[in-house]
């Protein structure tokens, strides 16, 4: 028998995670035009934030020294593991401030990555983003207060005090759900307003954008802030979700996997990531439950399903570039009152 | 005396001679396509595999014969993704991130293919093609100079990246087709009005391109410890850097940059790690040190459809 339930709650919760990815890097690259490759930077920084700041602090106000039960040592997850269910204030105010700090760890790096890439172009900024997030990974394998190559295990969840298995993992879908509503409407007022208007014009043009007075370096800063900014969030709640992150997860695939879903649901538009987003997410996850019933392979279906995503960005470039929903025009209110006008004009 | 000495001057030279086979094409095939390659790294990790396929499945043991391999398989495919993927979305005007998005898919397209083949080859041959081990050669000799013995593989990697330097100088300097060539990267509408086929020329850079840095990963098969689906894959950081230090266009800036990362890897590395204890494994951050400084300090203007000036604050 098929857990159908389990199917659909663990689907939502990463395809929840992984739309909030594709709406932001679609607000990056498919509205900004920012080339982000290093998607997985801020993932992941957003997921180490939330993880360490979580299991650490849950130790200190327990009273442990980590000096000598750091939470990466076996003492440290049993400990963790004892005290998770323990205080549902603590659990909760430390979700929420995680969230908040993921954003801003996440956000800030995202600032500050901009100023080296402002003068260059697309190549060096897609360039020097994918070797920044490599080298976080490369970084992360080797810093011991964050686990080294093993990671941090046995996150507290927010709803670790919830006894039965099934509503704790629906209220943190229901969270997860509520943080993609928000950043759906964020990005969508940033996308329909004069600012969204503006961050067309410089990816079709910079300087023509900066000959009209359009102050770029500020503008690439301001999405990268944003964007990263939720990424981190995204990020946190994976933490939070899988309960463990590690330097493994982290790998350069993840960005292409983004990129995938936001070129099969339209460049430069926002419902079109989600649809990416559902459709990528769901042969991810049937791919999954299929993959125990096929046995030992010659091929690891692993690789084919990668294989698959790179033949789905090349294929949808060249056949379909403008993915299943084009892109459409800013919706700002002089623009529908320009509609109005213009069909009143028409009858009258 | 320099820290690390004498193996830091020996690696020193020795990834100079790879960072050249690996960035000069790289360069070459940006400033004559405008083309930003990412599945560059692919024709290094398919021609290691070519030589260790060869090896493994045929038992080959002539590094000449399979950099002549590799070179036909990097060659190939670098050409088949112009006709069948670049050129088409240049026909219909995408722009420039564009078709490096479709070279980011080509990439993944090639990382996985690459172990579907090593699992089939495991399949028939039972042996580990994921992560292979140094490959002896039969016809490249050591040398001894001085006292100091030099590896097959540093003996391989001079003779094969100075015989690039010494074809590519040739060629762009003295053959019609070479000047033909260079008239393309400076000025393509120019060249073409001029009579230059065009198409031609930009095949004829892809093969150079790919074949070139898919010998260079042939020569790796004799230096590197293990050869993994992800080796070439672990150099893109230092091979796009130093070819971003030429700009991507200039090629004796490319090779100034192989000289210079390879300096800062070797030898920076060696002097960090005696006076200040840094680990050798934070290599990869100097170089990327290097990138972030570059891309500040002087960038390549406009390069890549940048802005062609600088932001200044006005005071």
């Amino acid at each position: 028998m098929i857990d159908v339930v389990g199917f659909l709650v663990s689907w939502l919760t990463l395809l929840g995670i992984y739309s909030i990815l594709a709406l932001t890097l679609n607000f990056e690259s498919g509205v900004s035009g920012v080339t982000n490759f290093g998607k997985v930077l801020f993932y992941g920084v957003g997921a180490y934030t939330a993880a360490a700041l979580t299991v650490y602090l849950v130790l200190i106000l327990n009273g442990f020294d980590v000096g000598r039960t750091p939470p990466y040592s076996v003492e440290g997850i049993v400990a963790l593991g004892q005290l998770a269910g323990q205080n549902p204030a603590l659990n909760l105010a430390l979700f929420a401030l995680s969230l908040v700090l993921a954003f801003l760890a996440a956000g800030l790096l995202g600032y500050l990555l901009s100023y080296p890439i402002l003068r260059v172009g697309p190549a060096f900024v897609g360039f020097t983003l994918l070797s920044s997030g490599e080298l976080m990974r490369i970084f992360l394998q080797h810093f011991e207060p964050v686990g080294a190559s093993k990671g941090l295990m046995s996150i507290p969840g927010p709803f670790a005090w919830v006894p039965e298995p099934r509503v704790r993992e629906l209220a943190f879908l229901g969270v997860v759900l509520a943080l993609l509503a928000l950043t759906y409407v964020v990005m969508d007022r940033l996308v329909n307003s004069p600012l969204g208007r503006t961050l067309r014009a410089v990816r079709e043009d910079e300087v023509a954008a900066l000959c009209l007075g359009k102050h770029v370096p500020r503008l690439k800063a301001t999405v990268l802030f944003i964007g990263s900014g939720f990424t981190g969030v995204a990020g946190a709640l994976l933490a939070y979700y899988l309960t463990a992150v590690n330097p493994g997860m982290f790998v350069p695939a993840v960005t292409f996997n983004v990129w995938a879903m936001i070129i099969l649901g339209g460049m430069g538009n926002l419902r079109g990531s989600l649809v990416g987003a559902v459709l990528l997410t769901l042969f991810d996850r049937l791919l999954t439950f299929l993959t125990p019933q096929l046995g030992i392979t010659v091929i690891s279906p692993d690789y084919v399903r990668w294989f698959s995503v790179g033949l789905l960005i090349v294929a949808l470039l060249l056949l379909r570039p403008q993915g299943l929903l084009p892109e459409e025009p800013v919706r700002t209110p002089a623009l529908e009152e320009l509609e109005v006008a213009l069909r009143g004009g028409g009858s009258g | 005396m320099l820290p690390g000495y004498p193996y830091s001057i020996v690696n020193f030279l020795h990834y100079f001679f790879f960072y050249l086979l690996f960035s000069l094409p790289l360069t070459l095939s940006y400033r004559n396509t405008k083309v930003i390659n990412f599945a560059h790294s692919n024709f290094i990790t398919y021609g290691m595999y070519t030589a260790v396929f060869l090896h493994g499945l045929l038992g080959n043991t002539s590094l000449p014969a399979a950099a002549a391999a590799a070179f036909l398989v990097g060659g190939s495919m670098a050409l088949l993704n112009n006709i069948a993927v670049f050129r088409p979305l240049e026909r219909r005007g995408a722009s420039p991130s564009l078709v490096m998005i479709a070279s980011m898919g080509l990439w993944i397209m090639y990382n996985y293919l690459l172990y579907m083949l090593a699992d089939v080859a495991h399949f028939f041959s039972r042996k580990n093609f994921v992560s292979y081990s140094k490959i002896a050669y039969s016809d490249v000799p050591e040398l001894s100079i001085a006292g100091f013995t030099l590896s097959q593989s540093f003996v391989a990697s001079m003779l094969a990246a100075l015989g690039l330097v010494v074809a590519l100088y040739l060629f762009l300097e003295k053959t019609r087709l070479g000047r033909a060539m260079r008239a393309v990267s400076d000025n393509p509408v120019l060249a073409e009005v001029s009579g230059i086929p065009r198409d031609t020329i930009v095949n004829l850079t892809w093969l150079i391109a790919g074949g070139v840095a898919a010998v260079g990963g042939a020569v790796w098969t004799c230096f590197s410890g293990t050869i993994t689906p992800q080796s070439g894959d672990a150099m893109i950081l230092q091979v796009f850097t130093v070819s971003f230090i030429g700009g991507l266009v200039s090629l004796l800036r490319t090779g100034l940059g192989a000289l210079a990362i390879s300096f800062i890897e070797n030898v920076g590395i060696a002097a960090l790690n005696t006076y200040l204890g840094v680990p050798t494994s934070f290599r990869p951050f100097l170089t990327f040190a290097t990138l972030l400084t570059i891309l500040i300090a002087s960038p390549p203007l406009g390069a890549a459809g940048g802005l062609p000036y600088r932001f200044r604050r006005r005071g």
